[in-house]
């Protein structure tokens, strides 16, 4: 058995040709499930019932089931309604790339709405207290004074969160979508080379994840500059 | 009525608090004139920060009245802004926003309370931030300043609204000792111009040089209240006694 | 709903494998865990490195990337060496229960590594300095100070790990471990109704994530009880 070194040399260009999908997934899913996120959180804190309700509950839901069958109910269980059929979504639900967005979308938007609320809750409690005894509104003190500071509390976390979500684009996959992965698994089934492959393909997602965790830790080291690092 | 007659800026009369079961405040009535400094005393968890609280409603009072310069507080949103804009407060941790520099710290509320021009909000800064001695400070941020710059950058801020009021609570405590003195000083020039001032602290010296007024408090009540003359060399009730006996000591 | 009766028997049995899968995966997950942390925080240098590749390999790689390696490879390599010896023989594989266990195990274990050496970092020195001074042992003041107080650290995110173990059971299915998600897939193929098949997945695996929650909760009560505030 030997390891095939002039495979890997021949595929690892075909499975780039997946990377802008990959990186499509990526980031447009991230984009819209943060906005979704923003909104979940701002139903989260907002103390009425009926937008916190909500709120928990869809967190909940995406949080507490795997990502797969989130996936595939999407994909293979909508199409069995005539109405979702006939609805204008239809085009994009059809469609594996329109299913996998919002599959992908839905389930981050729960994950970053709890690590905005981590940064949220993180903030001191004596910041918001001199904001409101300088006379400055809820909605003033949320803006100026909370959000910059939950932001830069939330950064470390959310950079993990954008590398799940680039290794959940490799489920894309399974709904016959050709992203890196996709590819990936076509060349092993007609090739029988897992060992090189899938290698090669690990190696090609660490150096996408080293650049994420590098793009981070330097927006991190920016908003922090004038943060005294506790001892 | 004070002695000229006129409306105490400052009335809280038979006020209770309570955290779930425990009681914080228990029946305290005070009245305090504009232009008075009272100072606040007492061992821990007798009431004295809460009931500072309670006067800008970072506290919400159980029961009985407080009237600031006028507005009774309730739960009417419309009341409390009011109250907060004529009070200051400064607290024990500073509380400067980390994100800014002392400048914006100080710019921030006029800007978005009093809807200031940015010029204007500026130039107000850099007044104050002179009369608290470091104007030079005025672009670093929080944490680039020591303990006593920062509590007098927290007091310049909340000069910058033109508060009527202002409210110490235990503004030295976490400073350490060499920078107590600073602190201090910028309040006492405060008194000095005229200030209504209710300060929460241990600082007895203070008391006695700059308050009209020293009010002890223990579990939740008021004990004694009396010029600070009277309250050190005379004190009536034992448990001011032995608050006095305990550090006076060191 | 009634396109459901008939398939509960596969559900439940489905489920049970699941349960199954959890209970391995999580002993062989601690066990990564603690070797880990152990090498991280060892003073050899080799011991360091290889742990600190591992975290690196298993945290930036697609959880369905490792499972397919993990399995096809071995199963190439095992079917290799099978036919070397009886040529007769089509497909030797470790069976998904056990590869799919272990690789899920890797994977949830890397980010384990990392928790279990924050909180062992994160205890504090001057409790063990005090035990020390106190005369009692290296290894009584592991177990009765140290451990107790690592314990507490690590419990929330040790629960996200043991909730990732449930979920990446899922993905499992797609190399064929015949649980939940893999009932509803045959269940559709004969019914035509996957949208239902695949909410009743769902709510399966929303149920384990529920009493494994709730488990953690009450954990966490306990391990906190010493510093419930006095008002």
């Amino acid at each position: 058995m030997s390891f095939d070194l002039l495979l890997i040399v021949d595929s690892i260009p075909k499975m780039l040709v997946g990377i802008g999908l990959t990186f499509e997934l990526l980031v447009i899913s991230m984009v819209l499930g943060t906005a979704l996120a923003i909104t979940l959180l701002l139903m989260r804190i907002s103390g009425r019932w009926y937008l916190v309700a909500p709120s928990v509950v869809y967190i909940y839901i995406f949080r507490g089931t795997p990502i797969l069958v989130q996936i595939f109910i999407i994909y293979h269980g909508l199409p069995q309604f005539e109405f979702i059929r006939e609805s204008i979504f239809w085009p994009i639900l059809s469609e594996p790339y329109g299913c996998a967005i919002v599959a992908l979308t839905l389930n981050n938007g729960a994950y970053v709405s709890e690590i905005l609320r981590g940064g949220v809750l993180g903030v001191d409690r004596g910041l918001l207290e001199a904001g409101s005894a300088l006379g400055l509104s809820v909605r003033q003190r949320f803006i100026h004074i909370t959000t910059p500071i939950a932001v830069r509390l939330a950064i470390p976390a959310y950079s993990n969160d954008v590398v799940s979500l680039m290794k959940s684009t490799a489920l894309a996959s399974t709904i016959t979508l050709l992203d890196m992965m996709g590819i990936a698994r076509t060349i092993v089934a007609e090739t029988y080379a897992p060992y090189e492959i899938f290698i090669s393909l690990a190696v090609i997602y660490l150096v996408i994840t080293w650049f994420i965790q590098k793009g981070f830790g330097l927006f991190e080291q920016r908003m922090s500059r004038y943060v005294r690092k506790e001892a | 009525m004070s002695e000229n007659g006129t409306q105490p800026i400052i009335i809280l009369e038979n006020v209770d608090k309570f955290f779930g079961d425990f009681q914080a405040l228990s029946n305290v009535s005070l009245t305090v004139d504009k232009g008075e400094r009272v100072v606040v005393c007492g061992p821990s968890g007798s009431g004295k920060s809460t009931m500072i609280r309670c006067i800008n409603r970072l506290e919400e009072h159980s029961s009985g009245k407080i009237i600031v310069d006028g507005n009774e507080l309730t739960g009417n949103v419309k009341d409390i802004d009011a109250v907060r804009r004529e009070v200051g407060m400064v607290f024990q941790s500073f509380n400067l926003f980390p994100h800014m520099s002392v400048v914006e710290n100080l710019m921030l509320a006029p800007k978005l309370v009093r809807k200031t021009s940015k010029a204007e909000a500026r130039e107000k800064a850099m007044r104050l931030l002179e009369r608290v001695r470091i104007p030079e400070q005025a672009d670093k941020y929080p944490s680039q300043i020591s303990g006593g710059q920062q509590q007098r950058v927290a007091i310049a801020r909340a000069l910058c609204m033109n508060p009527e009021i202002m409210l110490f609570d235990e503004p030295t405590s976490a400073l350490d000792p060499e920078m107590i003195s600073e602190v201090l000083d910028v309040m006492v020039d405060l008194a000095n111009e005229g200030m209504t001032m209710i300060c929460v602290t241990h600082e007895m010296g203070f008391a006695r040089s700059v308050a009209n007024k020293v009010v002890f408090m223990d579990e939740g009540e008021i004990v004694e209240m009396n010029t600070p003359a009277e309250f050190f060399d005379h004190p009536k009730s034992n448990r001011t006694k032995e608050f006095l006996d305990q550090i006076i000591q060191h | 709903m009634s396109a459901v009766t008939g398939w509960w028997d596969d559900f439940f049995w489905g489920s049970v494998v699941v349960a199954e899968v959890f209970v391995v995966s999580l002993i062989l997950m601690i066990l990564f865990g603690l070797i880990g942390a152990a090498a991280k925080l060892s003073k050899n240098r080799a011991a360091q490195k290889i742990a600190g590749a591992y975290t690196i390999v298993f945290r930036g790689t697609p959880e369905l990337l490792v499972l397919l390696l993990i399995y096809f490879g071995s199963a190439i390599f095992l079917t290799t060496v099978f036919q070397y010896f009886d040529p007769s023989v089509k497909f030797v594989d470790i069976p998904p229960f056990w590869a799919g266990s272990f690789g899920i195990a890797l994977i949830v274990g890397s980010y384990a590594t990392e928790t279990f050496r924050g909180a062992f970092l994160g205890v504090d020195p001057g409790q063990i300095e005090a035990a020390r001074a106190l005369g009692i042992s290296n290894l009584k003041t592991f177990i009765y100070v140290r451990i107790p107080a690592m314990w507490r650290l690590a419990l929330p995110p040790f629960g996200n790990h043991m909730l990732s173990l449930i979920k990446d059971t899922a993905l499992i299915s797609i190399i064929g471990l015949n649980e939940t998600l893999f009932a509803a897939e045959q269940a559709t193929a004969t019914t035509g109704k996957p949208f239902t098949m695949f909410i009743v997945v769902g709510g399966i695996y929303l149920a384990f994530s529920t009493v494994i929650t709730l488990t953690v909760m009450v954990l966490e009560k306990y391990a906190n009880r010493h510093l419930q505030v006095a008002r």
